[in-house]
Formats: C-alpha cells, sequence, structure tokens
C-alpha cells in the first residue's frame, strides 16, 4: 500500500471521533439529495403506471386543438368539442366505442358538513362513461349512476368525508345539488389518482350541471375495434373531424397527463426539496472544511516531523486528501443507502398520513446512484483541498515548536477584499432593485452579498463577539470572561463556524421575511381595495375548489342588511390574440365595493360589448377608452368589444372586467370567487355577517368573513409554506450545529492542558461545563446576528425585485417577534451543540490534562 | 461533616511544636493492573510542616510528583490518607476537592502555567475570580511588586518571557493566601538566573510572609533553596536533611545512584 495513504488510513483510526461530525454532515446533505431524487423517480413512475392502467383502453381522445393560456398558468383552458362528434365518430370504421367526457369543478361536502378537499388539486366532477374501458376509473363497489342525483365517488374522496354507499350529500358545482352516493370507484387500482376527487354523475346531470349549454364535453373517450392500432384509429379519426379539433392516442393522452402532474406538482416538488438539499451541502461545506483546517493545524508538527523525515509536499498534501477522500467515500456511500432508505420509509409513510403514493418499487435510477455520493464526495474534497495544502506547506522545523494554533486574525487583504465585494453587493442590488429593475442584477448582488458576509466573517468575529460577549463578562464572571474570550481566539475558526450557521439562519430569516411582505401586501391589498364590509369566498388554493354559485350575490343583495352584494366571476379569453383572465361581474356594483382607483370613462355602461381595463394593460397594450379590441373566447368565437373605462388598481378586481351580460353566450360551468359585500348603514359587521350566513347555509356553506378575515385568510396559505420551510431547513441548521459541536470538541482537545490548568487552580467541573456551553451560546449568537441581517437583507432584495417584476405593489415586512423567535432558537440551538463538547470537557482529568505533550 | 472529620483525626497529629499544613500518611499509589502494576507510593508518612519549604528529591521514578499530586488533591491514594490542614482529601468529592484546590492551595507548574487569554492580573486573581472572592487587594498588589511584574499587568503571557511567567505563576499561588504551596519543577524550563530568582521568591515568600511552600525537583542547586530535603527513592521516603545546600544534596544523589 501507497506510504500516504498508510499514514492517512492510521490516523483516521486514530482520530475517528474528529471526524464524526464531518462524517454526518456529509450523510445527512447526501441522503437528503438521495432521498429526494429516488422519491421525485419512484412518484413519476408510480403515476406513470397508475395512468397507464387507467387509461389503457382509451385508444384515441378526440379534442379541441386549441387553448386558452393565460399568463402565470402552466396550463391553458381548451376549448370544448360538441358531444353531438361522438355519433360521428362511431361511424368511423375500426371504432368500437366512443363516450364524451364531460368535466367541471365539483367539490362534495363531507359527513361533517365540510366540503372535501380543494387545498390544492383539483377537485372533478365528470359524467360516468358507461363504457368500462373506457372510463379511467373503474367500478369497485355498488353500481354506476342510473338517475339523475346519483354518483360514483372515488374511493379516496369517499374515505376522506366519511361517505358510504347509500348516503346523500350535497355536491358544489357550484350550485349545491343533492347527490346519491350509489358506487364507487378507483383510478388504475389505486384509492384515486393522487389528491384528485371525482365525482361521476348521468350524463343527463353532467350536461346540466357542469357545461353552460348541454353538449359541450371537454374530449371524446374513443375505443378501436380489436386489430386497429392507436395511430391507425387516429389516422382514420382525423379526416372526420371539423376544424379545430384533433385526435391523439390514447398513449400520448396518458403521457400528457403525467407530464402534467410532472409539471405541476412533482417536478416542482422535488426542485423544491433539491434547493434545500442544496443548503444543507453548502453549510456542510463549511462545517467540512473548517474540521480539515483545525485537523491540519493540530497536526502540525506530526506533519512537520514526516516532512523532517524526508516526506515530500506532495505525499503530506495526498495523505491529508486520502484522509478526506476515505470520510468522504464512507459518508456519501452510507448517505445513498440513507437516502434510498428516506425513500421507502416516505413511500410507506404518506399513505397513512392519507396521501395517495401510487403504489410501485423503489426506482433507484442511476443518477441517483451516482450523484449524490459525487456531489458528497466533491463537497468533502473541495473542502478539504485548502486545508491538505497547507498540511504539505508546513516546515519541516515545525516539529520543534509548540503545537501551534492557529490564531491568526484577519488580514488587511481580507478586510479590504470583502469590504470591496460587500460595495460591489450593495452596488449591484440597489441597482437591480431601484434604478434599473432587474431580477438578474439583484440576483448577482444577492450572490455577493452572501459570499462578502462570509469573506468579512474574521474580520467581524472579534468585535461582534466582543460586543455579544460585552455582558457575559458581568453576569458570568471569570467563567463568562474566559468563554468569550476563547470565542476570540482565533477569529477565522469563529467565523468559519458561525458561517455555516449563518447561512441557515439567513435562509431561514429570508424566508420569514418574504413570507411576512407576501402577507402585509394581502392586508395592504384587501384594506386598500376591497372597499366593503363583508366577503363571501370558499377557503381553497390551487386548482381545487368549485367556486360559489353564481345566484348567491342575487341571493344576498336581496338581504335588508345588504347595500350591494357582488359576485366576481373569471373567465378567460384571448384578447388581441394574448391569453388573458377575465373578471365577469357587474362592474357598476364593483366600484360601489373595491376601490378602484381613477377610473377614466364609465364602468356603469360597458354593457354586452364594453371593456374594462386597468392602466398598467391598457398601457401596454396601447388601448385608450373607444378603443376596439377583439376578444376570442373558448367557444372559439371572436367578437369586437369597446374599451369603456380605464381604472386604477387591479390587486383584486383583476385586470380585465366585462359584464355577466358579455360573458353569458361563451360562459363555461359559472362559478364565482368572491362575493363582496357592503351593507346598510347603521348595519353592525356582525348583524350583516349572520344574515349572510344564513343564506349562504343554502348554497353549500361557504365562508363569510369580515375584511380583517379576509385578508387574514388569504394570506393563510403563506404560513402552511412557512412551516414547510423551516422543517426543510431544520436540517442545514443541524448541520451547522454538529459543525459547531465538532470545531468546540476539536478546541478542547486543543485545550487540553489549559483545562487541566484551569481544574487545577480551582474551575469546578460546572464552570467547565459553562464556560463551554457560553462559547458555544456566544459563536452561534454571531452566527445568528449573521444571518439575520443577511436574511433580512436578501428579504429587502426579494421583495423588491418581485415588486419590480410584477405588477402588484409589494410591501416589506420585518416581522420582530417571528425573527426574535429565529434569534432565540439560533442561540438555544447553540448552547445545545455545546452540551456534548461541555460534558467532555468537564471529564478531563485534570492530571492527565497538566500532563498532556 | 467534613470538619468533625478533621477534628477527629486533628487530635492524632504528631508533634505539636510545628503544626502541618498538609500530610500523607502510609500513602500507597499503585498504577494499572495485572502484571503492569506500578507502585509509585509505598507507604510514605510525611508531613509538611506550616511555615516552611521543603523540597522534595529523588531520581526520575522515585514517585516524588506522584507524592506530590496525591498531598495537593490532584490525585487520589490507592490507600492511606493525605490531609491539608486538617481537612482529609479522600472524604471529598470532585466538587469539594476542587473547592478545597482554590480556597487552600496554590500551584506552580513546570509549564503552562498561565491561560492564555487572560491578562497577567487577571492570571493573578484567577483562582479568587473562579471563587467570585474579592481577595485581599492589599497582599495582592505587595505580591505584585514582590515579583517585580507591575508594569506588565495588562499584558498577556504569549508577551513574557519564561521567566516572567513563572513569576506569574508564583504571584498567583499566593494570591489567596493559601495554607500551602506546592511547585512541580518550577525552574525545569528556564535559564538559571531566572531560575535563581523564582526560587528566591519561593524563599522569600516562606521566611518574609510566612507561607509554606512544598517543591517538587531534580536539581540539587534548586533544592538548596530549601528548609529540608526529603529524598524519594522507588516510593519510599529513604532520607531527609535540614539546612541542605548543593553539594551536601549532590553528594547524597549520587550516593543513591552507586546504590541503586
Amino acid at each position: 500500500m501507497n506510504t500516504s495513504v498508510r499514514l492517512s488510513l492510521s490516523s483516521l483510526r486514530a482520530h475517528r471521533r474528529r471526524f464524526a461530525g464531518t462524517f454526518l454532515a456529509v450523510f445527512l446533505g447526501v441522503s437528503f439529495l438521495a432521498g429526494t431524487l429516488v422519491m421525485g423517480d419512484t412518484l413519476r413512475s408510480g403515476f406513470d403506471s397508475m395512468f397507464g392502467k387507467a387509461t389503457g383502453g382509451t385508444d384515441a381522445v378526440v379534442r379541441s386543438a386549441d387553448t386558452i393560456t393565460t399568463p402565470g398558468e402552466s396550463q391553458g383552458v381548451r376549448q370544448p368539442v360538441h358531444t353531438s362528434l361522438v355519433k360521428t365518430l362511431e361511424r368511423v370504421p375500426g371504432v368500437a366505442a366512443a363516450a364524451p367526457d364531460i368535466q367541471g369543478a365539483g367539490q362534495l361536502v363531507g359527513r361533517n358538513g365540510k366540503p372535501i378537499g380543494g387545498q390544492g388539486p383539483p377537485t372533478v366532477a365528470g359524467n360516468w362513461i358507461t363504457d368500462p374501458t373506457l372510463n379511467p376509473y373503474q367500478l369497485a363497489e355498488g353500481r354506476a349512476p342510473a338517475k339523475t342525483g346519483e354518483v360514483v365517488v372515488n374511493r379516496g374522496t369517499a374515505k376522506k368525508g366519511g361517505l358510504r354507499i347509500g348516503d346523500t350529500t350535497t355536491l358544489r358545482t357550484p350550485d349545491p345539488v343533492r347527490v346519491t352516493i350509489v358506487g364507487l370507484a378507483t383510478f388504475g387500482g389505486e384509492d384515486g389518482m393522487a389528491q384528485v376527487t371525482f365525482t361521476g354523475m348521468t350524463q343527463a346531470d353532467a350536461e346540466k350541471y357542469l357545461t353552460a349549454p348541454p353538449g359541450e364535453a371537454a374530449s371524446i373517450q374513443v375505443r378501436a375495434a380489436s386489430g386497429v392500432s392507436q395511430a391507425e384509429l387516429v389516422h382514420r379519426l382525423t379526416p372526420v373531424l371539423p376544424k379545430g379539433v384533433e385526435a391523439i392516442t390514447g398513449q400520448e393522452s396518458a403521457q400528457e397527463n403525467t407530464d402534467m402532474i410532472s409539471s405541476q406538482f412533482l417536478t416542482i416538488f422535488t426542485t423544491f426539496l433539491l434547493v434545500f438539499s442544496g443548503v444543507a451541502l453548502l453549510v456542510a461545506t463549511f462545517s467540512i472544511h473548517n474540521t480539515f483546517a483545525i485537523v491540519v493545524t493540530q497536526r502540525a508538527r506530526e506533519n512537520a516531523l514526516l516532512r523532517a523525515l524526508g516526506a515530500s509536499r506532495r505525499q503530506v498534501t495526498a495523505s491529508a486528501l486520502a484522509e478526506a477522500s476515505a470520510v468522504a467515500l464512507t459518508a456519501s456511500a452510507a448517505g445513498l443507502a440513507g437516502g434510498i432508505g428516506i425513500a421507502a420509509g416516505l413511500q410507506a409513510l404518506f399513505p397513512a398520513i392519507g396521501f395517495p403514493f401510487p403504489d410501485a418499487d423503489l426506482v433507484v435510477k442511476p443518477l441517483s446512484m451516482v450523484l449524490p455520493p459525487l456531489v458528497g464526495v466533491v463537497v468533502c474534497l473541495a473542502s478539504a483541498l485548502a486545508p491538505a495544502v497547507r498540511a504539505g506547506r508546513t516546515a519541516p522545523l515545525a516539529a520543534l515548536r509548540e503545537t501551534a494554533v492557529d490564531s491568526s486574525g484577519a488580514s488587511r487583504t481580507r478586510a479590504i477584499a470583502g469590504t470591496g465585494l460587500a460595495a460591489l453587493a450593495i452596488a449591484a442590488t440597489l441597482t437591480g432593485v431601484l434604478v434599473s429593475p432587474s431580477v438578474w442584477l439583484a440576483g448577482l448582488g444577492a450572490v455577493l452579498a452572501l459570499v462578502a458576509f462570509v469573506v468579512l466573517g474574521p474580520v467581524a468575529s472579534t468585535t461582534v463577539v466582543r460586543l455579544l460577549g460585552g455582558p457575559l463578562d458581568r453576569l458570568r464572571g471569570v467563567t463568562g470572561a474566559l468563554a468569550r474570550r476563547n470565542a476570540l481566539r482565533s477569529p477565522k475558526r469563529t467565523a468559519a463556524t458561525a458561517s455555516a450557521l449563518m447561512i441557515g439562519v439567513a435562509v431561514v430569516s429570508l424566508f420569514t421575511v418574504f413570507g411576512a411582505s407576501l402577507k402585509a401586501t394581502m392586508d395592504q391589498t384587501v384594506s386598500r381595495s376591497f372597499a366593503g364590509d363583508l366577503a363571501v369566498s370558499t377557503p381553497s388554493f390551487g386548482a381545487g375548489g368549485s367556486g360559489l354559485s353564481p345566484r348567491l350575490a342575487g341571493a344576498i343583495q336581496r338581504l335588508p342588511e345588504v347595500d350591494t352584494a357582488v359576485g366576481l366571476g373569471r373567465g378567460v379569453a384571448e384578447v388581441d390574440g394574448k391569453g388573458r383572465s377575465l373578471t365577469v361581474t357587474d362592474p357598476a356594483a364593483l366600484a360601489r365595493t373595491f376601490d378602484l382607483g381613477t377610473v377614466q370613462g364609465s364602468l356603469g355602461d360597458l354593457g354586452a360589448d364594453g371593456l374594462a381595463l386597468t392602466r398598467n394593460e391598457a398601457d401596454k397594450q396601447g388601448l385608450t377608452t373607444g378603443d376596439k379590441a377583439r376578444l376570442t373566447f373558448t367557444d372559439g368565437r371572436t367578437e369586437t368589444f369597446t374599451v369603456r373605462a380605464v381604472y386604477g388598481r387591479s390587486e383584486l378586481a383583476g385586470d380585465y372586467v366585462i359584464t355577466r351580460q358579455a360573458w353569458a353566450p361563451h360562459r363555461t360551468q359559472d362559478s364565482d370567487t368572491l362575493v363582496a359585500v357592503s351593507l346598510k348603514p347603521g348595519v353592525s359587521a356582525d348583524t350583516g355577517k349572520a344574515a349572510i350566513e344564513k343564506v349562504a347555509a343554502r348554497y353549500g356553506n361557504p365562508q363569510v368573513q369580515t375584511r380583517g378575515e379576509y385578508a387574514q385568510s388569504s394570506a393563510g396559505g403563506i404560513d402552511m409554506m412557512l412551516t414547510l420551510v423551516y422543517a426543510l431547513l431544520a436540517l442545514a441548521v443541524l448541520i451547522a450545529l454538529l459543525g459547531i459541536a465538532n470545531t468546540l470538541t476539536l478546541a478542547i482537545h486543543e485545550r487540553t492542558r489549559e483545562l487541566g490548568l484551569l481544574r487545577a487552580v480551582g474551575q469546578t467541573r460546572s464552570q467547565v461545563r459553562a464556560m463551554v456551553r457560553w462559547e458555544s451560546v456566544l459563536v452561534a449568537a454571531f452566527g445568528t446576528a449573521g444571518g439575520l441581517a443577511l436574511g433580512a437583507f436578501l428579504g429587502w432584495v426579494l421583495v423588491k425585485a418581485s415588486d419590480g417584476a410584477s405588477d402588484t405593489a409589494f410591501a416589506f415586512s420585518l416581522p420582530p417577534a417571528r425573527l426574535a423567535v429565529v434569534a432565540l432558537v439560533g442561540i438555544t440551538a447553540g448552547a445545545l451543540a455545546g452540551l456534548r463538547p461541555a460534558r467532555r470537557a468537564a471529564r478531563l482529568d485534570v492530571l492527565r490534562a497538566i500532563a498532556t505533550e | 461533616m467534613t470538619a468533625t472529620t478533621a477534628a477527629a483525626t486533628g487530635s492524632s497529629t504528631p508533634g505539636p511544636a510545628a503544626r502541618t499544613a498538609a500530610r500523607v500518611t502510609d500513602a500507597v499509589k499503585v498504577y494499572g493492573a495485572g502484571d503492569t502494576t506500578v507502585r509509585a507510593l509505598d507507604g510514605v508518612t510525611v508531613g509538611f510542616a506550616a511555615g516552611r519549604f521543603t523540597a522534595i528529591m529523588g531520581p526520575s521514578g522515585s514517585g516524588k510528583s506522584t507524592l506530590m499530586h496525591c498531598a495537593a488533591g490532584l490525585d487520589t491514594l490507592t490507600s492511606g490518607t493525605a490531609h491539608i490542614g486538617d481537612t482529609e482529601l479522600s472524604a471529598l468529592d470532585d466538587r469539594r476537592l476542587t473547592l478545597l484546590r482554590r480556597d487552600r492551595i496554590g500551584f506552580v507548574f513546570q509549564q503552562f502555567n498561565l491561560v492564555p487569554t487572560l491578562t497577567v492580573a487577571e492570571n493573578i486573581t484567577l483562582p479568587l475570580d473562579l471563587a467570585g472572592a474579592r481577595g485581599d487587594a492589599e497582599w495582592i498588589d505587595a505580591l505584585v511588586d514582590v515579583v517585580g511584574l507591575r508594569d506588565r499587568l495588562r499584558h498577556r503571557p504569549a508577551e513574557l518571557s519564561g521567566g516572567q511567567q513563572q513569576r506569574v505563576a508564583v504571584a498567583r499561588a499566593f494570591a489567596g493566601r493559601p495554607d500551602v504551596v506546592f511547585a512541580d519543577e518550577p525552574t525545569g524550563n528556564l535559564d538559571s538566573r531566572s531560575g535563581q530568582e523564582v526560587l528566591g521568591l519561593l524563599g522569600r515568600a516562606v521566611r518574609q510572609m510566612d507561607r509554606t511552600v512544598v517543591m517538587v525537583t531534580h536539581d540539587p542547586v534548586a533544592a538548596a533553596h530549601a528548609d529540608e530535603v526529603l529524598f524519594l527513592a522507588d516510593g519510599r521516603l529513604v532520607d531527609r536533611m535540614e539546612s541542605p545546600t548543593a553539594d551536601k544534596v549532590l553528594d547524597r544523589m549520587k550516593a543513591f545512584e552507586v546504590r541503586t
């Protein structure tokens, strides 16, 4: 065996404990990465096979070729096809069966009176396709709906809502429909298509409740006669299709469905997790670098002896690197196994928490096998490179000197370079945010700021630790003073240790600040734009929920307490060729319950061919009052509208407003997303709310909220998101804390003699423990303070950049209570990280400590 | 509880004329187990009189350091007893032993005597600060003058020479007016001039300030500064010498080497 390798292996064996922290950091990072990749692939393959099974009987799908895609939506709204086409298709030779697929939004109400689902995934209602091979859902129990009011529900939804065959409940389409469950269905063998809820009704019911005019279907599913391939079927169908309608094979359709789930859910999900494993690995880099740097310094004598005995620089460096490689390889291999274990565990755990993970074997692709360990090894070796080179440079004479501890402070070069970087970062961000809005420039500034913080760490650590530790001297006497000075001993080391935590805390603070700002923005939006007293809405976000019955606004309007009730519906259309979402409402009433800013023209007389739009859009499209615009609706028809009003604020009202009258000929499934209510003078919000709730109960029981409640619930999703982000960042913070613990353990090893002396002259064990703990707290406090500052700055940049990139005016908000909690958690975590090293230090045998060479 | 034990054993103290600051009785210290057993102390009984400067000499491996460590409460005896004043050490747990070292014993080690992060002044008052005690300001002030470090009080140990560092250690050892100061080869790492200075300080502390010093050394010149020299060999007390001189001690040591 090579001498360098043998040396490093024996040194590893001798100092196993020193590398425990490094091992753990790499292990955790690699596990997270591998787990994410394996889980993503497994989910993708699970969905793939599920769709394959569910739609295996469909050989071709006939649908409209056109979609209208509005900005910010990944998927466009497809125009419907006419059900009469079914008859035409059935006559084509090679077609065994054809069935329309009518789909709309339909949210079931569970046994407890609460709607089922609606928190992200779609809530779908459709016709129950009677041909079992064409229906992606299979009847598992009961029977198919035979008469009006009967429905089949997918089994997952029934379970979640506590519904059984024979139960009668409400389906919000959004008009409440009384339905009786006669059957339960499965999708591709699973209880449902992920979290999507499905209610299947008779075709007549579906046409009545889910489409505006009868005879419209989302698509037509076609089954081929035996001996006709899917491609052949599509080939035969195409000539009979009217203009604007296309046929695709069943396989293509299944692939589209999988891709849709992938792009809407899986990709976001895995990207999100990958970002956080990236943060964790970045933090790990600092911990690992620090450990190797300290170990190399501690071993200066040993390395010097080797050099004196004739080892070359290269041999010493190679030996240090071989040591790092050994740690990297074992930790990465263990991490890969750990990651696969995590994925397997989650696969088992998800169904238990009500998330149907499609049943599939774990998919471990070569990429998941290769990438995470590779990243682990690269991170580890890159972090160890500089210390290894330094080890090689050890002068042979160092063998004769006392054990060296790197106590060098910050060099001038560092201070100058760091200040330069910081100035550059600030200049780039300020320019990108304030002067000429550019997300790229702002992003560059943010990255530079991070680098500047890391570079300036050792420069700042002396001052900041002295400042933070100031009260310690007074509070804890000589123990506190010793703790503070120990933290000041090696500014570089303190800074490197704290940097890991700083990055973790910075990301936490960034999200905290951004979340608070989003909330403040919503709050500001509601309080500025919403001039009404009460808001009626369904608690849902994402694609779920069925909205409000369009008749609700009228019913509320008739209440004696109510001055104005205006419903806001959503529609889509292409305006001069560009997909846009429209607000369908009564514009005159809208102006009474919303503050639309300055209005040019009159919202009162849009009529059936009038359009109102925001100043912003008007400027972009070059339209002013009196101009004509061509609107193409989802039914394919194009009409010319006249711009009759231009208003200032779009926040809640949307960018384009048309009347219900104008929308009616083109309407799809009708629903309102919000009913805004202003009360008559003298009616209190409570009285009004009670009266409206009574009416709302008849329309599927949506939520009636005061202005304040509405603003708060609009921001509800943000808190959920933040909780998730915190949970994911816990890993990065954990790695940072392992780094602090590890550095302290190594420092204690270095200070063995000193600790022995302190114990000899009368420092009690608890004083020793307190001293080490406080040092840990100080280092953590330094990292936390840096992280808070950096995070708040990056949060500000993100808010300002978002502000510049969108029409919405973003509010910047620093949440003091939440940031205080972050600070407290960081410092407490520091105290926890110090526990083990403190125990070790206190356990040192006095005599042996004094006698240590 | 400690007080009663101390009172009971205190009555059996031999020799009422000279009060003993520290003593060990039938001290046995065994290291290791089985074949590798080493008897570092093999039944040593000795008292260190208060107000005296005692040196412990012996060849390396004779057990002189072990004797000092056990007498000072840094190490525990396998059998036998060790007292500081009237307090029996084996009855104390780690905390009480630590407090006893802090309040009643001073230490001067061969090297690494000072905490590098503390200033000279802070190092001198370290035991007092650890106890949270104010200390006797006049006494400490006088000590600073005696060791001649007034202009160095705000310096860090790294800025001092080896001799200066040992003088700081001496000042620290006496700062709390302990019952006894144990010095373990205090001049071992110093050049002869600095060594003389440190030994002179220890001598003056005993003779002019009525302190008690027990010093372990292998240097006959250092031992000559003491009032009495105890000779240890193979874990036993083999001889004592009053009013030693360097030559007499050297001769005695040579005699050992011939015999053993």
